[in-house]
């Protein structure tokens, strides 16, 4: 009995090293705001999902969009049903790598500025995007921060003209996470 | 005339600011629009994902299960994952408008909650929860 929890223990170290790479949060902060003199609009989405191979570089963040906090009904119902059409396209993807990965040391905690290449698909659109980011390594976990603008106009997302001044043309996205190490398949 | 038009101007723009103005209704306020267990709900979304968007999406769905999982984010926000027996569950985040009469729960313990169901992010994820007493 004793040979084989010991058996297991060292398959379950190995597997641990082997997933080690790995990071992981389900807990991403992703807000947004739109600006204007007439009008700011801003939501929250405290359920983002990131999964980074810290050996590749390679990640994957995913939102929901129908759990976008706003404050006002009217401006959730909007952006769902008529910018967003969350029903359609339920969520927001990034798929991409971070092309200096290997400029950050996993051992020892330290500040990076990193910049992420890859494919945005928002609202059913794809397209290459490039997204600056820093990533601050501390007591083995991965603390995330990236600020970026979206054009409503690359993903489709039409604005009718009555609120064409109510909603400013780029949107600027905030994104914070904490990853830590996947330790489980 | 003149006046009735002003009145009726003063009522409209009155009756827009209302609307313009409303704040999110609280979860618990909002009648769930089904009621069916985690695993059910996970297990639709696992066997067609574009079929289970089209049934539950933005729906208000009240699940119920054992919880799994309980934690809390920094700013107070609560979240509970609800067992499915398989490796992904459905994760309840709580609402922020509403006053939660419980904000402490265990693990194993047996709940309904109610959400928007927002779609699968590895859990299928209920948005804007409220306990279903």
């Amino acid at each position: 009995m004793k040979k084989v929890s010991l058996t297991l223990s060292v398959a379950f170290l190995l597997l641990n090293a082997a997933y080690a790479q790995k990071f992981m949060t389900r807990d991403a902060r992703i807000s947004f705001l739109s600006e204007t003199p007439l009008e700011k609009i801003e939501a929250i989405n405290k359920s983002g999902s990131a999964v980074l191979d810290a050996e590749s570089g390679r990640m994957e963040w995913k939102v929901l969009i129908k759990n976008f906090i706003f404050e006002k009904k009217l401006m959730q119902e909007h952006f769902n049903e008529n910018y967003m059409e969350s029903n359609k396209y339920p969520n927001a993807v990034f798929k991409g790598e971070i092309v200096n990965v290997k400029d950050i040391n996993l051992s020892k905690d330290g500040s990076y500025n990193v910049l992420a290449k890859g494919k945005m698909t928002i609202h059913g659109v794809e397209r290459d995007i490039e997204v600056p980011g820093k990533i601050t390594v501390s007591g083995g976990k991965l603390n995330v921060v990236s600020d970026f603008k979206v054009a409503c106009a690359d993903y489709n997302i039409s604005i009718p003209s009555v609120v064409r001044d109510n909603i400013a043309k780029e949107i600027a996205v905030h994104v914070e996470a904490t990853l830590t190490p996947l330790t489980r398949g | 005339m003149l006046l009735f038009a002003l009145l009726l101007a003063a009522v409209g723009g009155a009756v827009g600011l209302y609307f313009y103005n409303q704040k999110m209704p609280s979860m618990a306020s909002q009648k769930a629009e089904m009621t069916l267990s985690a695993a059910a709900l996970y297990e639709a979304f696992e066997a067609d994902e574009a079929a289970a968007n089209a049934r539950y999406l933005g729906k208000i769905v009240a699940v119920e299960g054992q919880v799994r999982e309980v934690s809390t984010l920094p700013d107070g926000t609560i979240k509970v994952v609800l067992d499915t027996g398989k490796d992904f569950g459905v994760l309840c985040e709580f609402d922020p408008n509403t006053k939660h009469q419980r904000t402490s729960f265990e693990p194993g313990e047996r709940l309904t909650l109610k959400g928007e169901c927002a779609g699968l992010n590895f859990d299928v994820l209920l948005a804007r929860c409220a306990l279903v007493e």
